[in-house]
């Protein structure tokens, strides 16, 4: 897997003593024109009629992070919590972005079993089959790439990028992202989607903070 | 057993290239990004290593052993829209020629509704493992003697009276009778789970009920593609699902099972059935599945000469199942498995028709990866007759699936 959470400490710009830094934000829109069909089970020749329909994931939503992270990005922070949920046999959202100490909640929104699980090096962690209306955690400790499937609906999949900073960005239904409270410097960002890294640009944030805006084309 | 003929097997093979010509066609046409027509492909390569089976416990047929069979599979779907679709999967045991183990289409003439048809060479209706992968969804190597163990019951040839077929017990992997055919042959299993059978079935319903009926040209224990006998199989399965994690399902089967050829010769006329009641149960819960079936039935025998045969050969098989997740990607899994039979009387008292197994197994399963699983079963086996009356093996499989 690419270099996606090999973050480096980069020493931010020196700011005039006693003098906050103006911190900026880096948004803009991920256009993401890749074919990417729904993933389709496997073909249910042992069964005597279809299976039920279910939804699609969304592939094409992305995630914008940091490369290199800025000094302090590393320090002690909140470890909030996340969802991943089992919706109509798909995992929703498709992709999560967490920081590291992110518990996850996998509530079960269907009336069927779901058995969530990962082999991933990143974190390994059987759920069980568990009913509709019940959820279990796990909490990812390490940074890395997490791939999510369901032992028993073999199309359910989806992935949790676990980052180490928290200088990334999960794009919305239009292609939108956002990062706030970045400090002035000069930074690589990338763009993952759909299990690797498309595109990667250097933005620049200035000593006045601001805002600036990065779009990406993905195909 | 030798079924293929030249006829079958060209019209196998015709099948099979249509649905591939197909196939390619549909990945001309598919646009994007959701097609309406769609292919879709699946594989899997399991390779299973155990020792000699001297008893031949594990035998499917005169050729394979379920603990020493190497298998390739490719599955494939093409979907039109929401009402049809084309399935099928190829198959080679131990690098030979590959079959077509499944080739159906499969109809949902109202796609709002739950009521799908299927045409061809289609999934067993009875029961519940018959429908299992061979790696997959069998959390042990050795399948359930239910749905391999040979019994020495033949579909071409017949015992002339009770000793005949006394003098066979524990030899259903190579029995021969001295009515029919004369050659050596292995017999049938209570049901069959390495090739399916010819016909249609219908599905109705979805949770919590499901019904599902068929009519084919075989029977449980003789799947066929041609017919052999002029009699057809109706078999049935009622599944309830209460709730998540449960399922209990009921089935019956009954068919002709003697091939035209051995009926001709006999003064008795037929015809000559298979008949079976089954109930299977699953639960899950947690970390753990428990999978249990009952199969009660009898094959009608012909009563030729003295001592006779009277009535029909009753078989009663049951397992039990159980599978636990150890860790992430680890199972441990334990079958107890019990195949009887009923009495007949020959010169030298009443016996049982067969010589009844029992059978344990234990396994680990571990996934390398999300593709990759390895197992390691242990086997014991008892048998109150034939050349080997016990034997344990240890096996060991390597399953790939995409």
């Amino acid at each position: 897997m690419a270099p996606l959470l090999l973050t480096l400490l980069v020493v931010g710009a020196q700011a005039n003593p006693g003098e906050a830094p103006r911190l900026g934000t880096i948004r803009g829109v991920v256009d993401v024109r890749l074919d990417l069909p729904a993933t389709a089970q496997r073909p249910s020749v042992s069964e005597i009629g279809a299976a039920a329909p279910h939804d699609a994931p969304d592939r094409r939503r992305s995630v914008v992070y940091f490369e290199t992270a800025p000094q302090g990005a590393f320090e002690d922070h909140e470890r909030p919590r996340a969802s991943l949920e089992q919706k109509n046999e798909s995992f929703v959202p498709y992709v999560l972005p967490v920081i590291t100490g992110t518990i996850v909640d996998f509530p079960n929104r269907d009336r069927t079993f779901h058995n969530v699980f990962s082999l991933s090096k990143a974190q390994r962690f059987d759920l069980g089959r568990y009913a509709a209306g019940r959820f279990k955690s796990v909490r990812f400790d390490h940074a890395g790439v997490v791939r999510v499937f369901c032992d028993i609906h073999s199309h359910m999949n989806a992935f949790i990028l676990v980052f180490a900073h928290r200088f990334f960005a999960a794009t919305d239904e239009s292609g939108a992202y956002r990062i706030d409270n970045v400090p002035p410097g000069t930074y690589n960002l990338a763009v993952w989607t759909d299990g690797r890294v498309r595109v990667e640009r250097s933005v620049r944030v200035g000593e006045e903070g601001g805002t600036v805006t990065q779009d990406f084309v993905v195909e | 057993m030798c079924l293929a003929r030249p006829t079958a097997r060209r019209l196998r093979w015709g099948l099979v290239a249509l649905g591939f010509g197909l196939a390619a066609q549909a990945e001309e046409a598919a646009p994007s990004p959701e097609p309406a027509v769609r292919l879709i492909v699946g594989g899997e390569l399991t390779g299973t290593l155990g020792p000699e089976d001297y008893g031949f416990f594990n035998d499917v047929d005169y050729q394979r052993n379920l603990l020493r069979l190497f298998r390739a599979s490719l599955l494939a779907e093409l979907r039109a829209g929401t009402r049809f679709a084309l399935l099928g999967e190829l198959r080679s045991d131990n690098l030979d020629t590959p079959q077509a183990y499944a080739l159906y289409l499969r109809v949902r003439p109202l796609p709002a509704h739950a009521l799908d048809v299927q045409l061809g060479r289609i999934p067993p209706v009875f029961g519940a493992f018959g429908r299992r992968r061979y790696g997959q969804d069998n959390p042990l190597i050795g399948s359930p003697l239910g749905y391999q163990y040979l019994t020495t019951v033949r579909p071409d040839a017949v015992p002339a009276n009770a000793d005949e077929m006394l003098a066979q017990r524990g030899e259903g992997w190579l029995t021969q009778y001295s009515v029919g055919s004369s050659a050596y042959d292995a017999g049938l299993p209570v049901v069959e789970s390495m090739r399916w059978d010819t016909g249609i079935e219908v599905r109705v319903g979805e949770e919590p009920l499901e019904w599902s009926v068929a009519v084919t040209q075989g029977t449980l224990g003789n799947p066929r593609f041609s017919d052999d006998n002029g009699g057809k199989q109706v078999s049935t399965r009622l599944a309830w699902y209460p709730t998540p994690g449960l399922q209990l399902g009921g089935s019956f089967a009954l068919g002709e099972y003697l091939s035209d050829d051995v009926e001709r010769l006999l003064a008795q006329p037929g015809p000559f059935r298979q008949q079976a009641f089954g109930l299977d149960v699953e639960y899950s819960w947690g970390r753990f599945l428990v999978r249990s079936e009952t199969i009660v039935g009898h094959w009608e025998m012909p009563a030729i000469d003295a001592p006779r045969i009277d009535g029909p050969l009753d078989v009663v098989t049951v397992f039990v199942e159980g599978r636990y997740r150890a860790a992430p990607g680890l199972d441990l899994a334990a079958r107890v498995d019990r195949l009887a039979f009923g009495n007949i009387t020959g010169s030298n008292g009443s016996e049982t028709w067969d010589a009844p197994v029992t059978r344990v197994e234990a396994a680990v399963g571990y996934a390398l990866h999300r593709h990759v699983q390895v197992k390691a079963a242990y086997q014991y086996n008892w048998r109150d007759g034939g050349s080997v009356h016990s034997q344990g093996m240890l096996a060991g499989q390597l399953r790939v699936w995409f």
